[in-house]
């Protein structure tokens, strides 16, 4: 049933993009943004799950399981793990700039509205 | 102020009105991109599909070539350190944006007369007209803020304690409570040793990565609690900036080295130790640790960059002053 995560990662995109694409407040468009930036996290996360598997560390099996067991991989994808581990910092980072710019925009214009962020001024 | 005063004063604060934009052309464009999504994700790959082949081979690889017993290490250290370093150099990227953004503005040597030329356009779209009280009110808010007060601004509190409970922002305090202040003090060297811990023995998934966000949160922690002064130290970013470049310049060199050494970039050029030691991963924790590096001072110069743009707001246009030299 690791579908319904699959459709939750997409549901959580979609919410994400519909503020991107109607809101007119740049905080919530960058809102948005992270929304759709989690949605991925989540989709990457859910796929690397595996049924009836363990975390992939080759030490310590669970009781049932060798350590051969988990490097003839009856584990989570590693690969996908690491993904999602450097597309958060990132995130983080980018997430930052949109800010960064965010905040320069209401400094200057006075409006976080971007429909009034139009104007040549100063 | 009594409990229905400051009922009151809440139900005063204006709401914001954002008009709705493009809701139809909104919905249907998420529509489509909701029919498009989950199209493919019924066909993807599910619970019981086989691993992929680097996945395979990370497992395979990561104890007898790196001495890792965490192949997620070895995968974002080793297998593939390429796309590591490259998510690096995107991270600085972005901070040196981040700084560039944020910078102060910087003192103008000369009129280009860009402001005597934009004079019509600036009447147009911003004309002066006068200030309504809330607006009188956010202006002399600044002005005390920036240690600038004008004439006629009231007189702000003593100090952070004497304002009452319940005020509406900009917040005054510089520091939390005793209370808080104590519970910090007790959890910062937990967290920062649980961070180096990460880092260190390379058992974590990732390395340097959650390591220097808890780092981050480390420094976080103590502004939040001790206030700027406290941290002042540290968060300068001439320093923080020198050490970013030594982990990304570290972070070059380990790699350019396996390709001098051992004939590929990102090979391990290091004697391998014995696994669950401090030096198991050769140049997986050595990268990871140039990582924790990068990621701690990176994140730290972005947020307290982004912290610091409080001050810098463009100045107030007078009227019949439009155009004049700003002093």
């Amino acid at each position: 049933m690791i579908l319904v995560n699959y459709l939750a990662a997409a549901a959580l995109l979609c919410i994400g993009l519909y503020a991107v694409l109607t809101r007119r407040n740049m905080i919530k468009m960058v809102m948005g943004l992270s929304l759709m930036e989690a949605a991925t996290y989540l989709f990457m996360i859910s796929l690397a799950y595996r049924s009836g598997s363990t975390a992939p560390v080759l030490l310590s099996p669970p009781p049932g399981k060798t350590a051969q067991d988990l490097v003839h991989g009856n584990v989570a994808d590693p690969v996908l793990q690491n993904f999602c581990l450097t597309a958060v910092v990132i995130g983080v980072a980018v997430t930052a700039v949109f800010l960064s710019v965010v905040v320069r925009i209401a400094q200057h214009y006075r409006t976080l509205d971007s429909d009034r962020v139009r104007e040549l001024r100063g | 102020m009594t409990g229905p005063d400051r009922q009151d004063a809440r139900r005063a604060e204006p709401l914001e009105h954002e008009p709705g934009h493009r809701r139809l052309a909104g919905a249907v464009l998420t529509a489509g991109m909701a029919v498009a999504l989950g199209a493919a994700m019924i066909g993807i790959p599910r619970e019981h599909a086989a691993l992929s082949a680097v996945a395979r081979y990370a497992m395979t690889v990561a104890l007898p070539r790196w001495g890792l017993t965490e192949p997620v290490n070895e995968i974002v250290y080793g297998t593939r350190g390429f796309d590591t370093f490259g998510e690096t150099f995107l991270l600085l990227a972005a901070v040196v944006s981040v700084v560039l953004i944020c910078r102060s503005r910087e003192g103008r040597w000369g009129d280009i007369g860009e402001s005597l030329a934009g004079q019509r356009e600036q009447r147009q779209s911003d004309p002066a007209g006068d200030a309504d009280a809330g607006e009188r009110q956010a202006r002399s808010a600044e002005r005390r803020e920036q240690g600038q007060p004008g004439p006629g601004d009231p007189a702000g509190p003593a100090t952070p304690d004497a304002v009452p409970l319940g005020t509406p922002a900009p917040e005054t305090a510089d520091a939390m409570t005793v209370v808080v202040r104590t519970a910090i003090r007790i959890a910062l060297p937990l967290l920062g040793a649980a961070g180096l811990y990460l880092v260190a023995w390379g058992y974590s998934p990732g390395g340097g990565f959650p390591a220097g966000a808890v780092l981050v949160g480390v420094l976080l922690l103590a502004y939040a609690g001790f206030g700027r002064r406290r941290v002042a130290a540290i968060v300068r970013p001439g320093l923080l900036e020198a050490i970013e470049l030594a982990g990304a310049t570290a972070i070059i060199v380990t790699e350019l080295l396996g390709l001098v050494l051992r004939g590929s970039v990102s090979a391990n050029w290091l004697p391998l130790a014995q696994p669950q030691t401090i030096l198991s991963g050769g140049i997986a924790q050595l990268f990871s640790a140039s990582e924790l590096i990068e990621v701690g001072t990176g994140l730290a110069i972005t947020i307290f960059a982004l912290i610091g743009m409080g001050h810098d707001w463009t100045p107030d246009e007078q009227p019949g002053r439009e155009g004049a030299e700003r002093s």
